[in-house]
């Protein structure tokens, strides 16, 4: 069961660390005056969010195979495309997370309010320097309780990448309980899912407490 | 600190409350298995329904299949309504053992362990462990598969079959574990792995079925039977469908379900 708690740390992680940037140039797309632009992002979000994850997995694992199947099969070629299932797992919740922190980023930065922006041009301050000394570190305070809650579900939604053969933690625990016939390593996996969920909220929390430099 | 061992303290009670709660119902379950399902009426079945030809949704989303079949009549004549439960296969003793369902009967083999913590009937079909790849692959015996991906379904005979073989087992890269045998026959499709080992039963009926360009390797890792599996403690239960089953076979009934299902009489029930 190990084996299987590494590869969702590593899931768990590697999701976070793309998908927490990822989400900003999602979010910028969703905010923009480009009406092509904003709206090509709306119909990504409304998919994305729109869908289960477990679907999402499907079809990034699965899709381009089936896909070169089907060109072979009508044009005779032999086109032949997967990629490793550990890389489709953590893309598609790269791109399910990205989706979701993005309109959390979106609620942070439309909260700040629009005479901050109105005094920081009276100041001299450029649209850069305005967004990223006057706007970011704010957004940055108000959506941490959000971004909380989504990481603490991401935890929990790694236990999905098994429906595309991923040996992760709870998918072990599962076969580790039919082989021994016992329900002990579900209850093991369990503790760890909230041992895990312990330690997200409590580095949460500290982020908060640090910043909170103003209160 | 305080708090946490004062939760920890009552999480612990809870626990093995809980634990306490399940030994004594199975203990005062006993013998009354028979007369218990008797007087409720519904003798359900536990399986895994995308096992085709043993249990499976056709084109109405019925499940149908051989077992049902066959449990379908048994049911009947223990004077009981019949139900088919799909349930997930990880947690088929779980769904046993706490009493959701009263049998597993979805082409389930008898193996040492699971004879250990269940009630079996007598065999009633024999089976394989076989391994299907591609057409194209090149793989033509159980050898060619050194150095390649194995699929197969979690928590199933496969997965026992594929250790057991131990030449097998340390020849091959790695196993990849799929909830059901659909998914990892899509996931050979794909050529995510490069072999799938399943039931033989199962593998025939499927490649017949959908026609996709795969074939069987004539080398089975394993030969099994399938039987059917009651609780620990529901003897009186497991007897009644021994019994019962072994009338049908006399009487000519499994012959006919085998037949409908399979083409022929393969049934082995009280051989």
């Amino acid at each position: 069961m190990l084996q299987g708690s590494v590869t969702s740390l590593e899931v768990f992680f590697l999701t976070l660390v793309f998908a927490v940037p990822l989400a900003l140039p999602v979010a910028a797309g969703r905010m923009t005056k480009n009406k092509i632009l904003s709206a090509v992002t709306k119909i990504f979000l409304l998919i994305i969010r729109g869908t289960p994850l477990m679907l999402q997995l499907l079809v990034v694992y699965f899709g381009p195979g089936l896909l070169c199947i089907w060109i072979n099969k009508q044009f005779g070629t032999d086109i032949r495309l997967t990629w490793p299932r550990f890389l489709a797992a953590n893309v598609a919740l790269i791109i399910n997370y990205a989706a979701y922190f993005a309109e959390i980023y979106r609620g942070g930065i439309e909260s700040v309010p629009q005479g901050q922006y109105e005094a920081a041009k009276v100041l001299g301050y450029t649209k850069n320097q305005t967004f990223f000394y006057i706007i970011l570190p704010q957004v940055v305070k108000r959506i941490i309780p959000a971004m909380g809650n989504e990481v603490i579900t991401l935890v929990k939604d790694t236990a999905l990448v098994q429906i595309i053969g991923v040996s992760e933690l709870l998918r072990v625990a599962q076969e580790t309980q039919s082989r021994l016939f016992s329900f002990m390593p579900l209850f093991v996996a369990g503790v760890f899912y909230f041992v895990m969920n312990w330690a997200v909220e409590a580095i949460f929390v500290r982020i908060e407490k640090r910043l909170a430099y103003y209160k | 600190m305080k708090k946490i061992v004062k939760a920890a303290v009552v999480c612990a009670a809870v626990v093995s409350v809980c634990f306490a709660g399940c030994r004594k119902q199975t203990k005062t379950n006993g013998d009354t298995s028979l007369s218990d399902l008797k007087s409720r009426g519904v003798f359900v079945l536990g399986l895994d329904d995308s096992f085709p030809p043993l249990g499976f949704r056709n084109e109405n989303n019925e499940i149908v299949g051989y077992d049902i079949d066959l449990a379908k009549e048994v049911a009947k004549r223990l004077g009981a309504e019949f139900k088919a439960q799909p349930i997930d296969w990880d947690a088929k003793e779980m769904e046993l053992n706490t009493g959701k369902i009263d049998c597993i009967w979805n082409g389930f083999t008898i193996t040492k362990e699971r004879e250990e913590a269940l009630a079996f009937t007598k065999p009633y079909l024999n089976n394989e462990q076989v391994l299907v790849v591609r057409n194209d692959s090149g793989i033509k015996s159980l050898a060619d598969m050194s150095g390649k991906v194995v699929g197969l379904q979690s928590g199933s005979s496969a997965q026992e079959a594929v250790n057991g073989n131990a030449g097998f087992a340390g020849s091959i890269k790695n196993q990849i574990l799929f909830k059901d045998n659909v998914t990892a026959l899509n996931d050979l499709e794909i050529r995510g792995v490069d072999g799938v080992v399943m039931d033989s039963v199962v593998a025939d009926y499927s490649i017949a079925a959908t026609k996709k360009p795969f074939s069987v390797i004539d080398e089975p890792l394993s030969k099994e039977e399938y039987g059917v599996a009651f609780r620990k403690g529901d003897i009186a239960l497991r007897d009644e469908v021994q019994k019962i089953l072994e009338e049908m076979q006399k009487d000519g009934t499994a012959a006919a379900v085998s037949i409908k299902w399979f083409g022929r009489d393969i049934s082995v029930i009280g051989k």
